[in-house]
């Protein structure tokens, strides 16, 4: 079934036996909306979408849906054509519009998502929320710090629902990762480490070049700040979630190093955001080099959480059977040679440990997909929103969550912009 | 060829011996799990071990006897 919190096709018997339900909203309150419970209480309602872009990712969208019994594609906007035609394939019976302010006045529609570029989420997320929709909005929340704001602001001055594109709040391996960091399994945290590499250009293919800018527009300024924005937004969101704090600076290089083909976004970047209590998270993604993937990691002082792998290490390897101690000791005082120096001169390379999955049957994406990957959590998060939309129930805390994320990545931006630290200013507190 | 005859108490001997051993083996794990501090659950779980060692000092017990006889004849 995809239409509930997956945690445990999974593990469920561990999982909820050591956290239970209520344990787990408790502790992450954006999931009360995808819980089995949840689920039966709506069983047979339907919020009726509407789908503003159908590019990639809106295409990757409107896939997941079609799984989500509670969720009637019903009108399908873009204003360029054979995205919306492909869209309309889906969804034949779809109304399809090319103003996404047209299909705001449909009457029909009760909940929008804007799947767009990103420097028109912010108009086109107001307006929605203004018309009365409930909106999904991907991720970033918008291309200004400002933009974020206004969207945050116009959220909380209606009653409708916003969600922004976090999946990785809703994919069972994080979630458990998540609980697993808390209860202390790998100790205190004290640094963290996000990385996103691949290896190609970014570039959709053009079929004329006046539509350069419209189709390749995370590569231009005036549409996107690039790797910030369409990439580590997602993961920048992953410090606050294990560390439980803000962070207060951001220092930053951003370069075009690789890729000299006319964008004006970095390809090069490499960011470092300090919390208050003076843990780090460095951040680094590269599009010329795909040896290391993607990844955050989470450092503790007893072990490392692999959060994309969904596997965890211990520092000190677990000891072995006290009698194949006690024979591995005698077998060392008979044979070893007396020690003529210290361990303190032996290099320190990286564990070798093959650690332990946070979940069976995981699902592990390599990064590479420029549209989304399967069970990265997006079905849980669209179910989610659906079922919100359904109840009308507002879910702060993935707004906050959503929009600290946004801020940090445009902060990032401006910090490697303006080759300075950035302290987060007090007035994008929310 | 001849015959080898193992009387009743020749066996009772040998298992009284091997259950022996079997003791020591299990003794020998219980002192490496309170030296190094392991789980106490390794008394069963180290239970291929302890057969080996029983086995071992079987095995050793058995030709300690052997020479002493042989010498003592």
């Amino acid at each position: 079934m995809y239409n509930e919190l997956d945690l445990n096709n999974i593990n469920r018997r561990d999982f909820f036996s050591t956290l239970g339900v209520g344990g787990l909203i408790a502790m992450f309150p954006w999931l009360q909306s995808c819980t089995k419970e949840k689920n039966e209480a709506i069983r047979g309602e339907k919020v009726r979408i509407g789908m503003i872009g159908t590019g990639s990712r809106g295409m990757y969208h409107l896939n997941n849906l079609l799984h989500i019994p509670q969720a009637e594609v019903v009108a399908l906007c873009d204003n360029y054509e054979p995205h919306l035609q492909e869209a309309a394939a889906l969804y034949p019976e779809a109304k399809q519009y090319d103003n996404y302010c047209k299909l705001l006045e449909d009457k029909n529609i009760q909940a929008v998502m804007v799947v767009t570029p990103l420097n028109e989420h912010e108009q086109m997320a107001m307006d929605a929320l203004s018309a009365g929709k409930h909106v999904f909005c991907e991720k970033s929340m918008a291309l200004t710090l400002a933009g974020c704001k206004k969207i945050h602001d116009t959220y909380k001055q209606h009653n409708q629902v916003l969600y922004i594109g976090q999946q990785r709040l809703f994919d069972p391996k994080y979630v458990k990762a998540m609980e697993m960091i808390h209860s202390g399994l790998i100790g205190s945290i004290t640094g963290m480490k996000a990385y996103w590499y691949r290896n190609n250009d970014w570039r959709r293919p053009v079929p004329s070049p006046e539509l350069e800018r419209q189709i390749n527009w995370r590569l231009y300024r005036e549409h996107s700040a690039g790797l910030v924005t369409e990439l580590a937004a997602h993961q920048l969101q992953v410090g606050d979630w294990a560390l439980g704090e803000r962070p207060e600076s951001v220092t930053g290089f951003g370069d075009i190093v690789y890729w000299k083909d006319g964008r004006e976004v970095y390809d090069n970047i490499s960011l470092i955001y300090r919390y208050p209590s003076g843990i780090k998270m460095s951040y680094e993604s590269v599009i010329s080099n795909k040896f290391l993937g993607l990844e955050e990691l989470i450092l503790g002082d007893k072990g490392t959480m692999e959060l994309e792998k969904g596997k965890y290490y211990f520092e000190e390897a677990q000891p072995a059977p006290g009698i194949m101690q006690l024979i591995n000791d005698i077998e060392h005082s008979v044979f070893d040679n007396m020690a003529f120096a210290g361990p303190s001169w032996v290099p320190e390379t990286a564990s070798i440990s093959k650690g332990y999955p946070v979940l069976e049957n995981m699902h592990v994406t390599s990064g590479e997909s420029s549209t989304g990957a399967v069970g990265d959590g997006s079905i849980e998060l669209l179910t989610a929103f659906c079922n919100s939309a359904i109840v009308n129930e507002k879910n702060d805390r993935l707004v906050e969550e959503a929009y600290y994320s946004s801020v940090y990545a445009l902060l990032g931006l401006q910090a490697m912009d303006e080759k300075r630290i950035i302290t987060f200013p007090e007035e994008l507190t929310i | 060829m001849k015959d080898i005859i193992i009387t009743v108490k020749q066996q009772k001997t040998e298992l009284k011996w091997l259950l022996a051993c079997f003791g020591l083996a299990i003794l020998l794990n219980i002192v490496s799990i309170i030296i190094y501090q392991t789980s106490w659950t390794e008394i069963f779980t180290q239970i291929l071990w302890e057969l080996l060692f029983t086995l071992a000092f079987y095995a050793l017990s058995f030709i300690i006897r052997f020479l002493y006889k042989r010498i003592k004849k």
